[in-house]
């Protein structure tokens, strides 16, 4: 039993890190907006807290604080991604169409190139040595649980109410929604910003999770996995990025013993979620709950 | 559903406390990347290791016990490290881990093995600070800091009219980043003048931009950090936009993979070694020989480090045999501490020449090479000739 959570201490973990920067892509999402920010701003929240974890500056608030300053990584994570999320939403979301999956495209490769530019980010090596709040890489199950269950409550509760229900009208007819008299750039960038808010926290947490932190956390690829968990695990229900996740990051680590073939039986679990399950993981389950009623929509 | 609770705890504590025997034949990890952009090294670091595990057993293994290598991919990235380097603790007990590639991937997983009380040894980590991780990490793989003015040396010496430099560097890979510091540095100790520095990246295929100040710039000769695939292209376009002068070419440049990518065009650029397949000690011979054997090529430096880590580990296994103790009758936990005491403050023979491990696991090389490409007419195999002292 504890050789299993040995072995898979540090998978189970990360499935839950890599379902919240799914979420993180689901809110803008559920307005209809494409958005490849999130690794972005996981990025820049890693940053945040690996400078304040091993920057000297930082000694005299580490000694301080103690296990606090992990908190307070999280918060001002939170709030340096809200804010650029803000930067980055409002221009680019008054447009209709896929102008913020061009700008968020670019910002990620622009905060790339600060990074590997900057001193303070430790360049091309990036910064090592975080600090460790957790012996087991399991114990960072303490972090990112708490957080995926806020964040699932919040999604469910969101669903319910104005502000969410005006997303859906807006992912579902922009110019409807607008005649029914809903902001709808206000709405796109508080859905967007809610996602960048959420992906910053996810990167503070992980960067002591990680060991390390520099710029190839914040690939292109890592954009893309991070939209194809929403996108196999499914859009329109809250568990789409948790069963995503599970799945995507799972799959090759449970498929190791096959060796080099383990990357192929990876692809053709991807092709064949893409062609069968348009509505996702999560689509598959409620129509197996409620046969009949699903299939045509699927 | 108590005595579901005090079961499970029974097991825990029963687990942990159940003295585990080492593994027979002895089982070393290796975690390279042996898939995504990285496998272009992890497939060399995989073949030398091959090589070592099939030529140190016919030596004897430890004590007639011979080893096994256990393989786990790494991917390119932190987490696909850590899982790796987590299954060959946990799940293949191993009795040392050669890995990963990257010192990015080293400073992510080293950590979880240095908790774990199980020596790695660092293949291919050139980076600052690797051997400082923890007390069970140690590295075989020296930064440039001997052979990078060895090579500026020796273009001084073909050529002694140079006096304007170019730099150029990929500014997205850490062990380029810090090879171009070294270079830098002597450069100016050399006298010579730095005219212009420019950043790629080593995704990079189109170098128009900065070749085009190059050539503006009017220097005799360019200095570069970069890898293969994208070094090759620069080279090329260098030669093929008119660039007459000098090119000197840092490790990354090291790899048999440059020929296919600039062919004929390469013929003349002046690399730094860390290794070279025609080095003449008796170790790096037997090693050449066998690698040719089994693959039908000279091996590359990354096989040839790979190969080091594994006789590294090895001999130092067998000196703890030698003080004693039967390593095969051994406690992991109890090995992997011996282990771990035989392999720092030691030095070792091997394809790298003599290396020496500090106390704190770190390397010195002792030598270094400067060679010259030559492709060959097809212009798409080559090799490195070994420019004399």
């Amino acid at each position: 039993m504890s050789a299993f959570f040995d072995q898979y201490g540090f998978l189970m973990v990360a499935i839950v890190q890599q379902a919240l920067l799914g979420m993180s892509l689901w809110y803008p999402l559920m307005a209809g907006q494409l958005s490849l920010a999130s690794i972005g701003f996981y990025s820049l929240g890693g940053y945040i807290a690996a400078i304040m974890g091993t920057n000297p500056w930082f000694a005299p608030w580490r000694e301080a604080l103690g296990p606090a300053i992990y908190p307070l990584q999280w918060l001002i994570a939170l709030i340096v991604s809200a804010l650029i999320g803000l930067a980055v939403g409002i221009p680019a979301l008054r447009l209709r169409g896929i102008y913020l999956a061009l700008a968020t495209i670019a910002f990620v490769q622009v905060l790339n190139v600060l990074v590997l530019i900057t001193d303070v980010t430790g360049g091309a090596v990036g910064l090592f040595g975080i600090p460790q709040p957790f012996v087991s890489r399991l114990g960072y199950i303490w972090f990112f649980g708490p957080l995926l269950v806020l964040a699932l409550i919040f999604s469910a509760r969101l669903t319910r109410t104005v502000a969410g229900r005006s997303f859906m009208a807006i992912r579902d007819d922009e110019l409807a929604a607008q005649a029914m008299g809903i902001s709808t750039t206000f709405e796109k960038v508080r859905a967007f910003v809610i996602g960048c808010a959420l992906a910053g926290v996810t990167g503070a947490m992980s960067a002591p999770f990680l060991n390390t932190w520099n710029a190839r956390q914040s690939s292109f690829d890592a954009s893309v996995a991070c939209l194809a968990y929403v996108l196999i695990g499914g859009a329109r229900s809250i568990w789409g990025p948790l069963l995503g996740a599970a799945l995507l990051v799972a799959l090759p680590e449970v498929l190791r013993p096959l060796k080099d073939a383990r990357l192929i039986m990876n692809g053709v679990v991807l092709v064949v979620a893409c062609i069968y399950l348009p509505q996702g993981l999560a689509g598959l389950l409620a129509s197996l709950r409620r046969p009949g009623k699903e299939a045509g929509h699927a | 559903m108590r005595s579901i609770i005090i079961l499970l705890a029974a097991v825990l504590i029963a687990n942990s406390a159940l003295a585990e025997p080492v593994g027979k034949p002895i089982p070393i990890g290796i975690a390279v990347g042996q898939t995504t952009n990285v496998a272009l090294f992890g497939e060399e670091q995989v073949n030398g290791a091959k090589v070592a595990e099939k030529l140190l057993n016919e030596k004897g293994g430890i004590a007639g016990t011979p080893i096994k290598l256990m393989f786990q991919d790494t991917g390119g990235d932190e987490a696909g490290a850590i899982n790796a380097f987590q299954n060959l603790i946990s799940r293949d007990k191993v009795v040392a881990i050669v890995g990963p590639t990257l010192s990015q991937q080293a400073f992510a997983a080293n950590p979880i093995a240095n908790q774990a009380q199980v020596p790695v040894v660092g293949p291919s980590n050139t980076a600052k600070g690797i051997a400082d991780i923890g007390e069970y990490v140690s590295r075989i793989s020296a930064p440039m800091t001997l052979v990078a003015p060895n090579s500026l040396k020796r273009a001084l010496k073909m050529n002694p009219a140079i006096k304007n430099v170019a730099v150029v560097y990929a500014q997205d890979d850490a062990f380029n980043v810090s090879e171009t510091g070294i270079f830098q540095e002597a450069i100016k100790e050399l006298g010579l003048n730095i005219a212009l520095i420019q950043k790629t990246s080593v995704k990079d295929t189109d170098f128009t931009t900065q070749i085009t100040a190059i050539l503006g710039a009017n220097v005799d000769m360019v200095v570069m950090s970069c890898l293969a695939a994208d070094g090759g292209n620069m080279v090329k376009q260098l030669r093929q936009l008119g660039f007459e002068g000098t090119i000197v070419g840092g490790n990354g440049f090291n790899s048999p993979n440059m020929y296919p990518v600039c062919g004929k065009l390469c013929t003349g650029v002046i690399v730094a070694q860390a290794y070279s397949p025609k080095a003449e000690n008796a170790e790096n011979q037997a090693f050449a020989a066998a690698f040719k054997d089994m693959f039908k090529k000279d091996p590359a430096q990354f096989s040839a480090q790979a190969y080091t880590a594994v006789k590294v580990i090895v001999d130092a296994l067998n000196e703890v045999q030698a003080s004693g103790k039967d390593v095969a009758g051994m406690d992991l936990a109890e090995l992997h501490q011996n282990l771990n005491k035989a392999l720092v403050a030691s030095s070792y023979e091997t394809p790298l020449g003599e290396i020496v491990l500090d106390q704190n696991g770190e390397v010195t090389q002792k030598t270094f090479y400067v060679s010259q490409i030559k492709v060959s007419d097809d212009g798409k195999t080559g090799a490195m000739e070994l420019l004399p002292e």
